[in-house]
């Protein structure tokens, strides 16, 4: 599938700030399966500079800051991509066990972005919860192959949690979200992230777009409307990074467009930075994910 | 308690010591020692015995006196209020051969550990080739991957290191844990070493103690060495007065002559980095970093951060500025990586350790993981990466046989689910060493922190003493303070005195230089309401003592008394102190709540609370006679009757005096004692309008009665008396009060004293024409200087006050970082 993604943000300030300066992460990491072209950022008020950079994961990240006093600005990040399908093999893999698994991920030695124990441990919003953790093993045992943890958990959020943009924060903690079973797919996302790793599981945070349009006689993607999130879960040196999407319980397909891949959200979040002044500020966004086939 | 040499007699008796038994298993400092440096313990303990009078709880309650009276304390995790430093008398005497063997152990482990961050941060070769699983690294939550590929301009990550340490039974010492993060006790053996040599006399020089002065000059210019820049600032960056150790980090920046900084101090333009001062944006060289990395730069790193600088990581990326130590070399303090340090000491140094770590097992290994299991009774338990993990209550070791059949089962499964989140270690059997608890002398075990850092050459030294902890129970002393341990002061000791005076490596004196160096717009902000708060306590303190005067002469006293105490109690709903609607409400009840209501904005004690607020993070810059009587507590006030209210009221009031004689006799005159100055004068002006606006509502007996109030309330009767020979007449009064320009309590006079504090600071613009506050001052100061008491009419002092509230927007605007004040509190995380 060929896509044209375009993202608009527009902040909105009551009085106006000094200094502002932003971290944008809206531009495709590579990715296996995908190609990106004709990528553009345009900012306006216009920075003196964008400075293109990676983040510390496996994510793009551009700085810019204003000199001048803001009381409004325009992000816009446009590009194409080209997603394939998954690997057909992914639908029937098991994968190791998780005890092998485990023993894999510790061995590896592999330190860099892409490798499994970068995303093993606690991550400053993925903290270990002692109730994520035994619901985990409600669902999980430990003969199980890690692919089948995968599927199972996502089926089992997918399932327990009700689907409420209004419920939850960015800022909302997942223990939150957890205990009320509802919120968005970040939620869902640093939900599934923290039951993975509490069995061991090297479990990462893609933030990424969906298909705006659903295929003819299919139903629309829930999250399609904005930027979207799921997990990848590193499922041994063959299968690599599998992705789970546990908002529509399906594995990261064609529909699912990766732009970074954090330990969690704070990694790979849009959008970040800091200003100097008092005032409230609003955000607005759209996202408009056109097929161009 | 110093001692003059011919009064002290030979030491005979072993003394105190005689009765000293250790207990048999674990070694002990005084009884293993060799003989000459036993013979030194004993010359230490009968000496304490003389100074003692023989009475060791006496002994100890001098050192703990000395030690509060240096204004030492420490807050344990989740104290609300700091708690007094709990130093023993007794100090840790350590000899120079075995304090050699420690020292030559620490440097090694201080090299091993610069080349493992830069092969962490650089090549990885150790991960690559197998020697160090990615885990041990990525596993830390201080690992910061964006450094990978960064080395230091100045080429080294570490300048401070700091080790703890165990003396195991037959004498050895291993390392219990590598500290990079926090120096964290390196200033409390400051204070340590203070306190005892105010107890001790002259004990130190006799008994050859080495000095510690020579290794902080040493470590002092160590980093402003690796700074780059001929006589760079070097600032300490604290997370600010709410941290644990904060007490210890203005002590140490007060110690060093380094200006404490916080985040919201600094900004980088062009990366550098700038310190917001009274007089403009000054350049900062390096930083002596108290808060973690990931907390160092929003941009960088955690966007929540609201104690970082945005953009420093990259302006130390280029070399704009220095750090101590390098960001992300957290990552060598885990237990994790104290698991593969003998092996990585062969593999970086080639040698083999001279100072071994406690023996620990990585459970993220499949082989190790088993011996933990294995050897479960034997072993202490801990997180692998210094985090609340499940299976554990806390961060510190525990012993599995000390874990109950349930608490097992628990942790088994824990460990079974996420090994790599655990450590086994062995169980060390610390030495004691005698110290003074209740009046006796008795065995303790120790743990010692030494600290190590870089001189200018680039070499390391090592301080000849330390921070010794003492256990209140045979368990391994947890990481900080724990509520019941001690502290004590470690005493290196050479045989001759000819050794001890080795010159410390600090060249010769430093370059004279006046004034109190820098300061910053954010300290400055706090001294401008230091005063503001201390001289509204006072004015709201003198109204109570008039209005309970007042209330004691009752029915007797003169007519029209009771509309003037109406007004003054106006007065205290005006500031606060009083809630709305207290006139005709017993004025006893109403005095009580504006000395003493938590709840009243402006009561006498939330307005103290407020002072020591911002008191706290001038703490370096103030006296220690200074900040002993501002951090006094409230002392009980007696509410039931109004006399006693009234003697409580009147010892505050001497509170005040003795502050204002320190700042007025001690306080050196600078930018920090003008700002201090400046803010009394504001609110003193302010109020002096207020009051005579308020007591000049009057007509006839009231009127009279008015006046002398007044007078009372500017503390000007004495001036009063000589001058007139009448009673208080309001003309005069106000006269008095308001315009004579040598009186200290006149209006006048507070604002000539601003208009010429406000002159002598600094200026930023190069033309010479005065700045805003200035001018407003002196417009002000004219006025009055041409103005008659017939003039001073209600309005007008309304429309002055309004003025004086100007002058002091004026002077924040200018002078403080208000803009950027307020944007610190807020600096919110977008998204």
């Amino acid at each position: 599938m060929r896509y044209a993604v375009s993202h608009k943000t527009t902040l909105s300030y009551a009085a106006p700030v000094r200094l502002a300066q932003f971290n944008v992460r809206l531009r495709p990491a590579a990715w296996p399966g995908q190609s990106v072209s004709d990528y553009s950022l345009s900012v306006d008020p216009r920075p003196a500079a964008i400075s293109e950079g990676e983040g510390s994961y496996h994510v793009n990240e551009a700085r810019f800051g204003l000199q001048e006093p803001i009381d409004r600005l325009v992000i816009e990040s446009r590009f194409k991509v080209e997603r394939e399908d998954a690997p057909f093999f992914f639908a029937e893999a098991k994968g190791p066990t998780l005890v092998e698994l485990r023993e894999k991920a510790m061995a590896l030695p592999d330190l860099s972005a892409l490798g499994p124990a970068s995303y093993s441990f606690a991550s400053p919003i993925a903290v270990p919860e002692h109730e994520i953790a035994v619901w985990a093993a409600e669902h999980l045992v430990e003969g199980m192959a890690v692919m089948d943890a995968g599927r199972t958990l996502m089926e089992a959020i997918h399932t327990e949690f009700s689907f409420d943009s209004r419920a939850t924060a960015t800022d909302t903690p997942p223990i939150e979200a957890f205990r009320n079973r509802h919120g968005v797919c970040q939620d869902f996302t640093h939900v599934m992230i923290i039951a993975a790793r509490a069995r061991g599981i090297p479990a990462a945070y893609v933030s990424g777009y969906l298909r705006t349009i659903p295929p003819a006689g299919k139903a629309r993607l829930v999250g399609a409307d904005a930027m979207h999130a799921w997990v990848n879960l590193w499922c041994g040196e063959e299968l690599g990074w599998v992705g789970f999407d546990p908002t529509n319980n399906k594995l990261a397909d064609a529909d699912h467009i990766f732009i970074g891949m954090g330990r969690d959200y704070s990694d790979v979040a849009p959008l970040d930075g800091t200003f100097r002044g008092s005032s409230e500020q609003t955000m607005h966004f759209a996202v408009d994910v056109a097929p161009l086939d | 308690m110093s001692t003059s040499p011919s009064s002290r007699r030979p030491v005979r008796a072993r003394g105190w010591l005689d009765r000293y038994s250790a207990g048999p298993e674990g070694g002990d400092l005084y009884t293993d020692a060799p003989r000459w440096v036993g013979e030194r313990w004993c010359a230490v303990a009968s000496e304490l015995a003389r100074l003692g009078e023989n009475d060791a709880a006496a002994l100890q309650e001098a050192t703990s006196r000395n030690a509060a009276d240096l204004g030492l304390t420490f807050r344990v995790t989740g104290d609300e209020e700091e708690r007094a430093w709990p130093v023993n008398a007794m100090p840790l005497v350590i000899g120079a051969d075995e304090w050699a063997k420690l020292e030559r152990g620490l440097v090694q482990r201080a090299d091993m550990l610069e080349k493992l961050a830069a092969d962490i941060y650089g090549e990885q070769k150790l991960v690559k080739d197998g020697h160090l699983p990615a885990a041990v690294i990525a596993g830390n939550p201080f690992f910061v991957r964006r450094m990978i590929g960064h080395p230091p301009a100045c080429g080294r990550f570490l300048q401070v290191y700091s080790a703890e340490l165990a003396r195991g039974p037959r004498g050895q010492w291993r390392i219990l844990q590598d500290r990079v993060r926090l120096a964290s006790g390196i200033g409390y053996t400051l204070e340590n070493r203070l306190a005892l040599s105010r107890t001790t006399g002259d004990l130190l020089a006799a008994s050859h103690v080495r000095r510690t002065a020579g290794f902080f000059g040493a470590m002092r210019e160590g980093m402003a060495a690796a700074c780059g820049r001929e006589r760079p600032r070097v600032a300490l960056l604290t997370p600010g007065r709410f941290n644990q150790t904060y007490a210890e980090q203005a002590h140490l920046a007060r110690y060093l002559g380094l200006p404490l900084v916080e985040g919201r101090d600094l900004s980088v333009l062009d990366n550098r980095l700038y310190v917001g001062t009274i007089a403009g944006p000054k350049r900062v060289d390096g930083i002596w970093r108290w808060i973690n990395t990931d907390l160092l730069d929003p941009l960088a790193f955690d966007a929540r951060s609201q104690i970082g600088v945005a953009n420093l990581f990259e302006a130390w990326t280029s070399g704009g500025v220095g750090m101590a130590n390098a960001p992300g070399s957290e990552v060598l303090e885990s237990a994790a990586l104290a698991a593969f340090m003998p092996r990585l000491c062969r593999l970086l140094m080639d040698e083999e350790p001279l100072l071994p770590s406690i023996a620990t097992w990585w459970c993220g290994q499949a082989s190790e993981g088993a011996t933990v299991a294995r050897r479960f009774d034997d072993l202490a338990l801990l997180p692998a990466f210094g985090q609340p993990v499940e299976g554990l209550a806390g961060r510190d070791p525990v012993a599995g046989a000390s874990l109950t059949e349930e608490e097992r089962a628990l942790f088994a499964e824990a460990l079974r689910r996420r090994p790599m989140d655990y450590c086994g270690q062995e169980i060390v059997q610390l030495s004691t060493a005698p110290a003074i608890i209740d009046g006796e002398i008795v065995p303790r075990p120790f743990t010692l922190r030494a600290f190590v850092a870089r001189r200018a050459d680039g070499g390391w030294t090592v301080m000849p003493g330390g921070f010794a902890r003492l256990s209140s129970s045979r368990d391994l002393p947890t990481t900080m303070m724990g509520a019941g341990d001690l502290s004590a002061d470690v005493w290196v000791v050479d045989e001759k005195a000819a050794e001890q005076h080795q010159r410390t490596t600090l060249q010769g004196s430093p370059p004279i230089s006046r004034g109190g160096g820098i300061l910053a717009s954010q300290a400055a902000d706090n001294l401008y309401w230091f005063g503001r708060y201390n001289q509204r306590a006072e004015l709201v303190l003198r109204v109570i003592r008039s209005l309970l005067g007042n209330s004691m002469e009752g029915e007797s006293g003169p007519t029209g008394g009771g509309a003037v105490a109406a007004s003054l109690v106006g007065l205290l709903e005006y500031w606060g102190a009083a809630d709305a609607g207290s006139v005709g409400k017993k004025l006893e009840d109403v005095c009580a709540q504006a000395l003493l209501s938590s709840n009243l904005p402006g009561s006498v004690a939330t307005l103290l609370k407020r002072r020591m607020d911002v008191g706290m993070s001038l703490r370096e810059r103030f006296a220690r006679d200074f900040w002993r009587i501002v951090s006094r507590p409230m002392p009980p006030v007696t509410v039931s009757r109004p006399q006693a209210m009234l003697e409580s009221a009147r010892w505050l009031g001497e509170h005040f005096s003795a502050l204002s004689g320190l700042v007025a006799e001690n306080m050196v005159r600078s930018s920090a004692w003008r700002f201090l100055k400046i803010g009394e004068r504001i609110e003193r002006a302010q109020a002096i309008c207020r009051m005579t606006h308020d007591l000049s509502a009057f007509t006839g007996e009231s009127e009279d009665v008015a006046s002398g109030v007044l007078l009372d309330l500017c503390d000007s009767q004495i001036v009063y008396r000589t001058r007139y020979l009448t009673a208080p007449m309001p003309d005069p009064v106000r006269d008095l009060v308001l315009l004579d320009p040598d009186n200290p309590r006149a209006l006048a006079f507070q604002i000539a004293d601003i208009a010429t504090h406000l002159q002598a600071l600094p200026s930023v613009r190069d033309d010479n024409v005065p700045e805003a506050p200035l001018r407003s001052a002196r417009a002000l100061q004219g006025e009055l200087q041409a103005a008659l008491v017939e003039d001073m009419t209600r309005a007008r002092l309304r429309t002055l006050e309004g003025r004086l509230f100007a002058l002091s927007d004026a002077i924040s605007q200018r002078y403080f970082l208000q803009f950027d004040r307020e944007g610190a509190e807020r600096r919110t995380r977008l998204l």
